[in-house]
């Protein structure tokens, strides 16, 4: 059946018959837009205009939020208590799933070929970080250990238990990392960053309330011993019961077993670097002060 | 069993050592910092800085996909419990599209604390006769035939109650 008989043909045909779409031919569909009340010019606009009869209402005279009237209102009455104190400083962890994690992968979202950390993660949408609200990274919980089969080199910067275990059973590495709060919001959003021009920071070491969990080997912290790490790995499939696969020969070891540098934000590029995302180039200091404060990191 | 515990000992943990290393302050000075004086071009380094494009491709892993990427073949349900939508599609008067992150368009939804609804998107074709088959499908769940609100126009059936995970494994039977 050729094209101009059909009902899109017919379409078309008409379509391309009209005349060009200019400001003077566009308007919204009927009912879309519904026209504001002016208030103050007569029939329901006029009257009080909204503001309901007398006292401080209509008079816009109203006591600030919270207050009752006089009595002692609920934010002054509710006593202040030690367990909350600091509450709104206190590092949060937003939880991925193991089953979304898979999931991710199931649709393609996240690439398991490629080192997972907390940039990949946010560019698929797969979570989602607020550095301003006191989040400090993702935290793996162990929800979908039991269907969760990828082999992946996963970093996060909390893990329980079992999820290590679920990750290291199926062949992957999972390590976990500290990121400041400007590194972080770096990571998440690198485009706006190295669009500014500004040279990529040195990643800082966690305070005194964190370093003792990322120096631990069972939490497969990233400043923890190596050996004790492949210790932890073995006791960890001895508790659960699995042996780990000999990643060894895995076609994908040199990916798997790709770390960051403590000081290091992104895979491959050092601190200090400017990128130049119009030319397409990467600038690399050669001053020795500098390259001394950065650290002169070989990057991988 | 030790030799390849040994092994694993040693290669697992390669880059994790080298990553030890440099934080260690006393053996900083052991690592290379050959990779960023390797260029020696005397005029460029003059200005302070060196130009280069090999580590360009880890800046262009960092930029975000514009599109939803399609998911890659599975043979039956993924690992996730994801179902993809069957090749053909199946021979019904109707058709549910799949959404954009292709999952199964049905919502459940509450308004007021007490008001449930399932809300059926994405429906084209014969939606009549989709309605039927939905209300005696939950007759035959429940035994009470649901309300239900046809929209024509977008394409919509809202159903009275909460259903969605029923309405999902159902569609799913189907082939949608």
């Amino acid at each position: 059946m050729s094209l101009t008989k059909t009902t899109a043909g017919k379409t078309i045909d008409i379509v391309k018959n009209l005349p060009r779409i200019t400001l003077a031919n566009l308007r919204p569909n009927p009912g879309a837009k519904k026209d504001e009340k002016h208030r103050g010019r007569g029939m329901h606009g006029g009257n009080k205009s909204g503001r309901g009869h007398k006292g401080e209402r209509q008079r816009g005279n109203r006591p600030r939020l919270g207050f009752e009237g006089g009595q002692t209102p609920f934010y002054l009455i509710v006593p202040k208590y030690g367990y909350n104190a600091n509450h709104s400083r206190r590092p949060q962890y937003p939880p991925l799933s193991l089953r979304r994690l898979q999931y991710l992968i199931d649709l393609g979202r996240v690439d398991p070929m490629q080192p997972i950390d907390l940039t990949q993660l946010v560019n698929c949408r797969g979570v989602a970080i607020q550095p301003l609200k006191r989040d400090y990274g993702i935290q793996l919980i162990d929800e979908g250990a039991d269907i969760f089969s990828a082999k992946v080199n996963l970093e996060v910067q909390v893990a329980s238990e079992k999820a290590i275990a679920a990750v290291e059973r199926n062949g992957g590495v999972i390590t976990t990392s500290y990121y400041d709060p400007r590194s972080l919001q770096i990571l998440i959003k690198p485009v706006p960053f190295l669009m500014s021009g500004d040279p990529i920071p040195k990643r800082l070491l966690p305070g005194e309330d964190l370093l003792p969990y990322y120096t631990d080997a069972s939490n497969r912290g990233y400043l923890a011993d190596p050996d004790k790490v492949q210790a932890a790995r073995l006791g960890l499939a001895k508790k659960y019961g699995y042996t780990i696969p000999d990643i060894t020969r895995e076609i994908f070891f040199e990916m798997l077993v790709q770390r960051k540098d403590p000081r290091q934000i992104f895979f491959g590029l050092s601190p200090g670097w400017v990128v130049n995302m119009a030319d397409k180039k990467i600038l690399k200091p050669t001053d020795d002060k500098v390259l001394q404060y950065y650290g002169n990191m070989k990057s991988l | 069993m030790s030799a390849s515990v040994r092994s694993m000992s040693w290669t697992v943990c390669r880059a994790a050592r080298v990553a030890y290393r440099a934080f260690n302050p006393a053996t900083r000075s052991l690592s290379t910092g050959a990779c960023l004086r390797t260029e020696s071009n005397p005029a460029e380094g003059s200005r302070g800085f060196i130009e280069s494009t090999e580590e360009f491709r880890f800046v262009e892993r960092l930029v975000p996909p514009s599109r939803i990427p399609t998911p890659p073949k599975h043979e039956g349900p993924a690992p996730s419990g994801w179902i993809p939508p069957s090749a053909t599609p199946p021979s019904l008067p109707y058709m549910i599209r799949r959404s954009r992150m292709h999952n199964v368009p049905v919502y459940s939804d509450i308004k007021h604390g007490n008001q449930h609804s399932t809300l059926l998107r994405k429906i084209e074709g014969d939606i009549w006769a989709l309605n039927k088959d939905v209300k005696e499908f939950l007759l035959g769940l429940t035994g009470k035939e649901p309300p239900t609100q046809v929209n024509e126009i977008t394409g919509t059936i809202r159903i009275k109650g909460q259903f969605d995970k029923e309405l999902k494994d159902w569609l799913l039977k189907k082939g949608f």
